[in-house]
């Protein structure tokens, strides 16, 4: 399933025009970032605030005029991987006893903290999918440099991003090679050679890397990447990031003040 | 522009494994010389390629770039006098657009904003890519010929004095290899092209250099080593196809008639 992703687009809806699209890159991405760690930061519990925030966060799906379908189903399948995780937080100590079975008990607080574990990561999925599936992957790279973001660190993200492609269709002819000479033969020869093909595959992008560094210095590169030029943010920049900031504080400040 | 951009004089080099590669090798190249190093796999042309520009440095001998030595000290002048393009594009074109990669090398000159936009737009109109449509391309979604214009871009846009090429033609359909030699010949760089091609050589390169085994066995005109069967077969290497068959359409035939008592009677 993993090794399908060169054949799905991830910024599906990047094209569209709308108030959130007509955003610099890193202004949506620095929205994203703190509506991410205002929604994890909160404490447990407080629901309005994650109210307002799901309010917020509706406003702005409707905005950016993304594609639902695809949202839900990318959020769901990722949601997945993320709920065994969650599942972990509900058997607890503390508050009152609601179900016991053996060593497992099921009490209040075990369930106050699973809902809201689980709202802040549907929440933060949600909006970090929205920013994928609206921003291009090289714009996206750009916002991180502007926003200062090492730049080596970046040059890692573009060469993953680059390299996945041809990594998967390296895999591929690996798999096709070996079907092709009768790779059918029981499930324990075949998880054998898949084995064989990650181990290869392994060495192969080592090799490459190496290739690639080489190409790197032929044409001067000395250590770090040349930096990303970065335009002046403009007047709608400055009031969207107003506006989450607002929002965010509005959020917390219904617990401070009633 | 210099009259001898490259001389190497008694090179040699050895891998760490002990393999000679390169043994006492003697070279001058002229400016805008065509030039193309020819040699059977493991001959050291990937290697005598990667000394150019100083991604290998020499063991022993010494390479003269421009006015230069190949020393770690002149590394980044050295870079921008000879631009390497590289056997397999996808090694070559990290960046994960099209405009990415070809303002890469510019950018590492430290160039910026209009200036480094025309270079950029110049480089790509010069291996003929339209950069309104392939700018924003993503790299890995183009096809192996739009590859090796990207790269050669890439290459071109750092506007060096000399441009070194491995294996040029290798993996490209009939047309984009034409299209490819038509832009090479029209280039006014000096050119040095290490490829298993034959008919390229003789297409393109008026000047061919034979290796075996890590030296130089011929350095002299392409049309005459490329008539030397015995000589190329002891090289391992193969006289171009046009040259193995006298005609390859009947319309191309020699005009001589045949003697008509030699016709059979019927």
């Amino acid at each position: 399933m993993l090794l399908h992703i060169g054949a799905f687009q991830l910024d599906a809806d990047s094209q569209r025009s709308s108030p959130w699209h007509q955003l610099a890159p890193r202004t949506r991405l620095l929205c994203a970032l703190l509506f991410v760690f205002a929604t994890a930061l909160t404490p447990q519990g407080r629901w309005w605030t994650w109210a307002i925030y799901a309010l917020g966060l509706a406003i702005l799906m409707g905005l950016s005029r993304i594609t639902l379908p695809i949202l839900l189903r990318r959020v769901a399948t990722e949601f997945t991987f993320i709920a065994v995780v969650l599942l972990g937080t509900l058997f607890r100590q503390g508050g009152t006893v609601l179900w016991r079975w053996q060593g497992l008990q099921i009490t209040t607080v075990g369930l106050m903290v699973l809902g809201s574990v689980a709202t802040k990561a549907l929440m933060c999925l949600l909006m970090l999918n929205l920013l994928v599936l609206t921003t291009s992957v090289p714009a996206l790279l750009h916002a991180l440099a502007a926003l200062r973001t090492p730049p080596l660190l970046v040059a890692i993200f573009a060469a993953m991003y680059r390299y996945i492609g041809v990594l998967v269709e390296e895999f591929n002819t690996m798999r096709r090679a070996a079907a092709s000479r009768n790779l059918t033969s029981g499930s324990r020869q075949q998880r054998l050679v898949v084995g064989n093909m990650i181990g290869g595959l392994f060495i192969r992008t080592y090799e490459r890397g190496e290739r690639i560094h080489q190409a790197m210095l032929a044409r001067g590169y000395t250590g770090l990447p040349p930096g990303a030029e970065v335009t002046a943010a403009s007047r709608q920049d400055r009031i969207a990031l107003t506006l989450m900031t607002l929002l965010l504080l509005l959020g917390q400040a219904v617990y401070l003040w009633f | 522009m210099h009259h001898n951009p490259i001389t190497i004089t008694h090179l040699s080099y050895a891998y760490p494994d002990g393999t000679e590669a390169l043994r006492n090798i003697n070279l001058s190249i002229h400016a805008s010389e065509k030039i193309a190093i020819v040699g059977a796999n493991g001959s050291g042309k990937s290697t005598l390629l990667l000394h150019f520009n100083g991604i290998l440095l020499p063991q022993t001998g010494e390479i003269i770039v421009g006015e230069l030595p190949v020393e770690p000290r002149h590394l980044k002048a050295v870079r921008n006098f000879v631009g390497l393009v590289f056997q397999n594009p996808d090694d070559q074109i990290f960046m994960p657009t099209v405009w990415e990669d070809i303002t890469f090398g510019p950018r590492n000159q430290g160039l910026s904003g209009a200036a480094l936009a025309h270079r950029a737009e110049h480089a790509m109109y010069a291996v003929g890519l339209n950069p309104e449509h392939y700018a924003s391309r993503n790299a890995s979604n183009l096809s192996g010929g739009e590859k090796k214009r990207v790269a050669i871009a890439g290459v071109l846009a750092m506007q060096p004095q000399v441009l070194v090429l491995d294996e040029p033609t290798a993996q490209l359909d009939p047309r984009s290899r034409r299209q490819l030699i038509y832009l090479l010949q029209n280039l006014p760089l000096t050119q040095l092209v290490a490829t298993h091609d034959l008919d390229l050589a003789l297409d393109l390169c008026s000047r061919t250099i034979v290796l075996s085994q890590g030296e130089i066995v011929y350095d002299g005109s392409t049309e005459a080593v490329m008539n030397d069967q015995d000589f190329l077969e002891r090289h391992a290497l193969e006289r171009p196809l046009c040259y193995t068959r006298p005609y390859c359409q009947l319309e191309h035939r020699p005009l001589e008639q045949p003697h008509p008592a030699s016709l059979p009677h019927w």
